[in-house]
C-alpha cells in the first residue's frame, strides 16, 4: 500500500477560504450586518456623541429685576454652555419676578425641565452698588455630574471675574495699583474647536471592529460544531492550522473593508483628518484583527454551543469596550484597572487610530501599541491554535 | 370561556417550564447572564469616569526665575496636573504623538520681572485636542488653577476689600458629583437590554435552527402562548438581573433609592416586556442565531449606549438623532430610573416614560406575533 | 502472498470517564471488504468509528487503518479515508458543487484533478443535474448521495459510513447500496453501521457490538448457523393466540412468539415437522392453518444476541 501524500497546505487554505467567503457572501442580511450596518452606525453615532456640554437649561429667578440683575444674567448666558429654560425664556427684559422663589426653581429641578436654577436676590443692584455683597445662588442639579460641573464652574467663574473686576475697579479708587495678574492662552492643536467626531470616530472604528468580527468567529466554530460539520472537516487531513487561518481570513478581508469605510465616512462627514502615513493604521488594523479574531477563535475552543460562545464573546467585548479609552478616558481610571487596559487590544488600537489619523504619527511614535498589539495578538493566537489541537484528542 | 383560558394557561405553564430548564440546565448561560450585571456594574462604577486627575503636563520654562519656579511648583503640585518633565514647546508634537504628556504649559521669560511689575502676563498652555475629554479637563484645570495662582499674587491687596459679590453653590441629588450614581441606572439600562433582547433572540432562533419550533407548531399550543412561554422565564432572569444592578449599587457605589420601589419594578417590567419582544422579533425575522446576534448587538446594544442619554446627553444631539432616540426605549428607563433612584420622583413626573414603555411593548409584542403567524401561512 | 489488512483493531477500549464505551474490540477487515457494524442505539459503533477515523484516541489498544497507526499517525490515517457521520453535516448553504469543492480542496484537490473529480463522483452519485442546488433544499436521499460522492472524492482505501441510510426511502437506500457495492468491487474497503438488518445481508461480514463489547463476528450466514440454529417455523391461519398454548409444552420447542397475526416458532432440528405443527394447532381449535420453515433472518440473530449479552452471557447458548 502506497502511504499517501499530505495534500498541499495551500490547496486546503485556498479550499477554506473560498468556502469561508461564500457562505458569508451568499448570506445579504450577514452581508448587511458586516458591512453596512458599522457604517451606518459611525454615521448615527458621530452625530450622537458629543462631549461638550453646552447649551444646560438654566431656570434663571431674577427676584430683583432691575436693569444691572438682568444684565448679569444675560452676560452669564452669553456664551452659549447656559441656555435659559422657562418662563422668561423668550424674553430678553422680563417683568421682576419677585414671586418665583426656590421652590419653583426645585420644581423644575425635579421633573428635569433644567438642569441648574440661577437665583438672583432681591435687591441685588441696590447691594452691589452700596458696596455690600449680595449673594447669588445656584442649584444645581448633581445627577449627571459632568453636566453639573461644568454648570457650576461657568456661574462661579462668571460671577468670580465680575468680582475680581469690582475688587480691582475698587483698589484704583482708592489710589493703589492693582497686583499683577495671570491669564492663561490655550492653544490647541490637531482638533482647534475641540470636535467630539474627530475624536470619537477612530474610537468607535475600533469598537464596531469587534464587536463584527470576535463574536462572528466566536460564533462561526461553535455553529459547525452544532451542525456537525466540523466533525466532516475534521476527518479530512487537514491542518488545524490551516482550518484556523483559513475560518478568519475572510474577517480580515471584511474587516479592512469596514475600516476603509469608517475612515472614508469619518474624512468626507465628520472633517476626521488623515495626518499619518495610512501604512501604520493598516499595520495597527490587521494586529488588531489578528487579536480580536483570535480571542473569536479561543472562545469558540472553549464553547459547545453558539449560545455560549455569544455570551462568552459579550464578557469578552464588554470590558474590552469600557477599559479601552474610547468612551472615557483610561487616566481617569483608579491605577490597578489602568494596568488592565494594557492587555486589552482596543486600547492599543484605539491609540494607533487616533493617533494615526488626527495627530499624524508614524511607525516611530507608535512603536509601544503596535508591538502590544503583536504581543497580545500572537498570544491569543497560538492558545487558539493549541487548544483546537488537543481538543480534537 | 374560562375553562378554554385556564387550559391555555396550562400550555403557556408547560412552555414556560421547558424554557425554564433549558435556562437551569445549562448553568454557564445562567452563570454569564448573572455574573455580567455584576461584572459590569463594577467595570461601569470604577472605569468609566470622566473626572481626571494628575494629568502630565510639560513644562517649557523659558523664565528659569524663583518666580516662574514657584508658579510650576504651584501648577503642577496639586492632584489635577502633574510635571511630565521639562520640555521645548516644539517637541509639543512628539510628545502629544507619543502620548508621554497631554499639555505643554509655556512660562514666558521675563515672567519673574513682570510679577514684580504688577503687570497682566498671558501664559500658553499647548493643549492636545485630539483627546477631547482630556484637553476640556486640562483647559478646565490649568485655568482655575492659573485664576487660583493669580489671586494668590493678588493676596494681601484684594483681601483689603471686601468680596463685592458671593456665588453660593448648591448642588443636588448627588452633590459629590459621583459618576456612579450616574451611571448604574443608565447601566440597569444597558444590561437588560443586552441580555433579554439576545439572549431570546438567540434561544428562539437556535429553536428554528434545530427545527424544534416546527415541532411546537404541530402541537395545540397557540402563537401568542409560545410567545408568553418562552418569554416568561427571561422575564424572570430579567427582573433578577435588576435588582442585582440596583442591590450591588447601593451596596457598592451608594446609590440611594429615593422614590418608590414598586414604580421602579413597574417601571423595569415594561421595559424588559418590550426588550424581550424585541428579541423575539429579531429572532423570528433572522432564524439564524449568527445573524440575530448581529441584529440584535446592532439594534439594541449600541442605541441603548449611545443614543438613551446614559452617557451621552440628549440634549446635544441634532434634531434628528434627537427623534430617533424617541424610539430607543432605554431612553425613557434611563430617564425614569435617575427619576426613582436619585431624585425621588414618583409618577406625577415620570408617567410619560411610563406610557412610552409599554407602547413600545404593546407594538413590538403585536408585531412579533404577528410575523409569527404569517410565517407560517 | 497474505494481504495486510486494511483496518485492523487489537483491544481498542475507550473510556469517558468511568463508562467504557467500547471494551476491548479486536477484528480485522480485508481489503475491498464491505463490512458491517451492528448494534443497539449506544453500544459503541459511533465511538469506534470515531477511533478508527482519528477523531478520538483510543484509551488503551491500537489500531491500524489503511497501513496506519490511528495513534501515532493521524494525519495519514485522514488521508486515506472518507467518512460519513450519522447526521448530515455538509454545508446546508452552500450549492452542492461548492461542498464538493470544499472537501476536495481539504484532501489537496486543485484545478483540473478536482474539476474531472468532482464530475465523477457527482456522476456516480447521479447528482450532475443538481450541482448548483443549494445543498439544503436537496431532498433527504440526495443528501445522503452527496454525503458519500464527498467522502469518496479523494479516492480513499477505506470508507466509514455512519448509519448512511437513516431516515432514507426504500428505493434510495437500494440506490446507495448500488453505489457501495460498486465501491467495494474496485477494491475500496467499506466499514459501515446501520439499523437496516436487511441491508447488514449485503455485507461480507458483520461484527455485532451489544454494551461495548464485540460479542459476536462472522458472515450474515455464519452468524445464523451460529446463533440460531433451531428451526424456525412460520405458523399463518386463524385462533393461532388461543391455540398456541397447545405447542408450548412439547419438547423441543425453545420459542414462541407472536408475529403480527402469525406465530413465530423455535424448535430444536428435527423435533417438529411444519406439518406435525399444523396438525397441533388445528386440533387446539385454530382454522385454516399453514405452517412453513423458514430462513432464520439477521433480525432472529441480532435479538438472541442482545438478548443473550443483556444475560451477561459469552457465546451463543445451546
Amino acid at each position: 500500500m502506497t502511504g499517501p501524500r499530505r495534500p498541499s497546505a495551500r490547496v486546503q487554505l485556498a479550499a477554506v477560504f473560498r468556502k469561508e467567503i461564500r457562505q458569508t457572501v451568499r448570506d445579504r442580511r450577514m452581508m448587511f450586518l458586516l458591512v453596512a450596518a458599522p457604517l451606518l452606525q459611525t454615521l448615527v453615532f458621530g452625530f450622537a456623541v458629543d462631549f461638550t456640554v453646552d447649551r444646560v437649561p438654566v431656570v434663571v429667578v431674577d427676584r430683583d429685576g432691575t436693569d444691572l440683575s438682568r444684565l448679569h444674567a444675560r452676560r452669564l448666558l452669553a456664551d452659549g454652555t447656559l441656555r435659559r429654560v422657562g418662563a422668561g425664556a423668550d424674553l430678553a427684559e422680563a417683568a421682576p419676578d419677585a414671586t418665583r422663589g426656590p421652590a419653583e426653581a426645585e420644581a423644575a429641578l425635579d421633573e428635569g425641565d433644567a438642569a441648574a436654577a440661577v437665583i438672583v436676590p432681591p435687591r441685588f443692584g441696590a447691594e452691589l452698588l452700596a458696596g455690600r455683597s449680595p449673594e447669588v445662588q445656584v442649584v444645581i442639579d448633581g445627577t449627571d455630574p459632568n453636566r453639573s460641573t461644568v454648570a457650576g464652574a461657568t456661574a462661579s467663574r462668571y460671577f468670580g471675574e465680575v468680582a475680581e473686576d469690582l475688587a480691582r475697579a475698587r483698589l484704583a479708587a482708592a489710589g493703589r495699583t492693582p497686583p499683577a495678574q495671570l491669564a492663561l492662552a490655550p492653544r490647541i492643536l490637531y482638533n482647534p474647536t475641540l470636535q467630539s467626531p474627530p475624536y470619537m470616530i477612530p474610537g468607535i472604528a475600533a469598537l464596531l471592529l469587534l464587536v463584527v468580527t470576535t463574536i462572528v468567529t466566536a460564533m462561526g466554530l461553535a455553529r459547525e460544531r452544532e451542525m456537525g460539520t466540523l466533525e466532516q472537516v475534521l476527518v479530512t487531513p487537514i491542518r488545524p492550522t490551516v482550518l484556523l487561518f483559513g475560518k478568519i481570513a475572510p474577517y480580515v478581508v471584511i474587516g479592512f473593508v469596514d475600516v476603509l469605510l469608517l475612515v472614508a465616512a469619518g474624512i468626507w462627514v465628520f472633517g476626521v483628518p488623515l495626518r499619518g502615513p495610512l501604512s501604520a493604521l493598516f499595520v495597527g488594523t490587521l494586529l488588531y484583527l489578528l487579536t480580536t479574531l483570535g480571542v473569536g477563535l479561543l472562545i469558540s475552543t472553549i464553547s459547545r454551543t453558539q449560545q455560549q460562545s455569544f455570551l462568552a464573546g459579550f464578557l469578552f467585548v464588554l470590558p474590552a469596550v469600557l477599559l479601552s479609552g474610547v468612551m472615557s478616558p483610561i487616566r481617569a481610571m483608579p491605577g490597578w484597572l489602568q494596568a488592565i487596559t494594557w492587555v486589552n487590544p482596543v486600547r492599543h488600537y484605539a491609540e494607533v487610530a487616533r493617533s494615526c489619523l488626527l495627530r499624524g504619527a508614524g511607525f516611530g511614535d507608535l512603536a509601544v501599541p503596535l508591538a502590544a498589539l503583536a504581543l497580545i495578538g500572537g498570544a491569543v493566537f497560538a492558545l487558539a491554535v493549541v487548544r483546537f489541537r488537543t481538543r480534537l484528542g | 370561556m374560562n375553562d378554554r383560558l385556564r387550559r391555555s394557561l396550562v400550555r403557556v405553564g408547560a412552555m414556560a417550564s421547558k424554557e425554564t430548564l433549558h435556562v437551569l440546565r445549562d448553568p454557564r448561560t445562567l452563570v454569564l447572564a448573572l455574573v455580567m450585571p455584576v461584572l459590569m456594574l463594577f467595570l461601569f462604577g470604577f472605569g468609566v469616569s470622566f473626572d481626571l486627575d494628575r494629568v502630565p503636563v510639560a513644562i517649557a520654562d523659558a523664565d528659569r526665575t524663583p518666580a516662574s519656579r514657584e508658579l510650576v511648583r504651584r501648577l503642577t503640585g496639586a492632584r489635577e496636573l502633574v510635571s511630565a518633565g521639562e520640555a521645548d514647546p516644539a517637541d509639543a508634537d512628539r510628545l502629544f504623538r507619543r502620548g508621554e504628556a497631554a499639555a505643554v504649559l509655556v512660562v514666558p521669560s521675563g515672567y519673574g520681572a513682570q510679577v514684580a511689575r504688577r503687570e497682566r502676563i498671558t501664559l500658553q498652555l499647548l493643549a492636545d485636542g485630539s483627546d477631547v475629554v482630556v484637553a476640556n479637563q486640562v483647559l478646565a484645570k490649568a485655568d482655575a488653577l492659573v485664576r487660583a495662582e493669580s489671586r494668590r499674587l493678588a493676596g494681601v491687596d484684594l483681601a483689603r476689600v471686601d468680596p463685592p459679590l458671593q456665588v453660593k453653590l448648591w448642588t443636588r441629588y448627588n452633590p459629590a458629583g459621583r459618576s456612579a450614581l450616574f451611571m448604574v441606572p443608565g447601566l440597569a439600562a444597558y444590561i437588560l437590554a443586552i441580555s433579554a433582547v439576545l439572549l431570546t433572540a438567540l434561544t428562539v432562533a437556535g429553536e428554528w435552527e434545530r427545527g424544534s419550533m416546527e415541532q411546537l407548531f404541530a402541537s395545540p399550543v397557540g402563537r401568542l402562548e409560545i410567545v408568553l412561554g418562552k418569554l416568561a422565564p427571561y422575564l424572570v432572569l430579567g427582573m433578577l438581573e435588576l435588582l442585582l444592578v440596583v442591590a450591588f449599587g447601593a451596596a457598592v457605589f451608594d446609590v440611594p433609592v429615593r422614590g418608590s420601589l414598586a414604580l421602579f419594578l413597574v417601571v423595569g417590567f415594561f421595559f424588559l416586556v418590550g426588550m424581550l419582544g424585541q428579541g423575539l422579533l429579531i429572532s423570528v425575522v433572522t432564524k439564524n442565531q449568527l445573524v440575530a446576534t448581529q441584529a440584535g448587538t446592532m439594534s439594541s446594544l449600541l442605541p441603548s449606549l449611545l443614543l438613551s442619554g446614559m452617557v451621552f446627553p440628549i440634549e446635544n444631539m441634532p434634531p434628528a438623532l434627537q427623534l430617533l432616540s424617541r424610539v430607543v426605549p432605554a431612553r425613557y428607563l434611563v430617564h425614569a430610573l435617575r427619576g426613582i433612584l436619585l431624585k425621588g420622583n414618583g409618577l406625577a413626573a415620570l408617567w410619560p416614560d411610563l406610557l412610552a414603555l409599554i407602547a413600545f411593548a404593546v407594538a413590538v409584542l403585536a408585531l412579533a406575533t404577528a410575523r409569527f403567524q404569517r410565517r407560517l401561512a | 502472498m497474505t494481504v495486510a489488512p486494511a483496518i485492523e483493531a487489537r483491544g481498542l477500549t475507550r473510556r469517558f470517564g468511568a463508562f467504557t464505551a467500547v471494551d476491548g474490540v479486536t477484528f480485522e477487515v480485508a481489503p475491498g471488504e464491505i463490512f458491517g457494524y451492528l448494534g443497539a442505539n449506544g453500544a459503541g459503533k459511533s465511538t469506534t468509528i470515531r477511533m478508527l477515523n482519528g477523531l478520538l484516541a483510543p484509551t488503551s489498544g491500537a489500531a491500524r487503518v489503511a497501513g496506519h497507526d490511528v495513534a501515532r499517525a493521524p494525519a495519514a490515517v485522514k488521508a486515506s479515508i472518507g467518512y460519513m457521520s450519522q447526521k448530515f453535516s455538509l454545508y446546508l448553504d452552500l450549492p452542492v458543487r461548492e461542498n464538493v469543492a470544499f472537501f476536495g480542496g481539504a484532501y489537496g484537490l486543485a484545478g483540473a484533478a478536482l474539476a474531472r473529480r468532482a464530475d465523477e463522483v457527482l456522476a456516480r452519485a447521479e447528482l450532475r443535474d443538481v450541482g448548483d442546488v443549494t445543498t439544503g433544499e436537496l431532498p433527504g436521499g440526495l443528501r445522503q448521495r452527496l454525503a458519500l460522492a464527498c467522502a469518496i472524492l479523494h479516492r480513499p482505501d477505506v470508507v466509514f459510513l455512519d448509519e448512511p441510510t437513516a431516515g432514507v426511502d426504500p428505493l434510495a437506500r437500494r440506490g446507495f447500496w448500488r453505489i457501495i457495492r460498486d465501491l467495494s468491487r474496485d477494491g475500496t474497503t467499506v466499514f459501515v453501521t446501520t439499523h437496516y438488518l436487511d441491508e447488514a445481508e449485503y455485507c461480507a461480514r458483520i461484527g455485532l457490538m451489544a454494551d461495548g463489547k464485540l460479542v459476536a463476528l462472522d458472515t450474515p450466514a455464519g452468524l445464523k448457523r451460529t446463533w440460531v440454529p433451531e428451526d424456525v417455523l412460520v405458523a399463518r391461519g386463524r385462533g393461532l393466540r388461543e391455540a398456541a398454548a397447545a405447542l408450548g409444552g412439547r419438547p423441543g420447542v425453545k420459542n414462541l412468539v407472536p408475529f403480527g397475526a402469525g406465530l413465530h416458532l423455535r424448535v430444536a432440528p428435527g423435533t417438529l415437522r411444519p406439518e406435525d405443527a399444523a396438525r397441533l394447532l388445528t386440533a387446539a381449535g385454530a382454522a385454516d392453518v399453514t405452517v412453513e420453515q423458514a430462513e432464520p433472518s439477521l433480525e432472529d440473530v441480532f435479538l438472541a444476541v442482545v438478548g443473550n449479552a443483556a444475560r451477561g452471557a459469552k457465546g451463543p447458548t445451546p
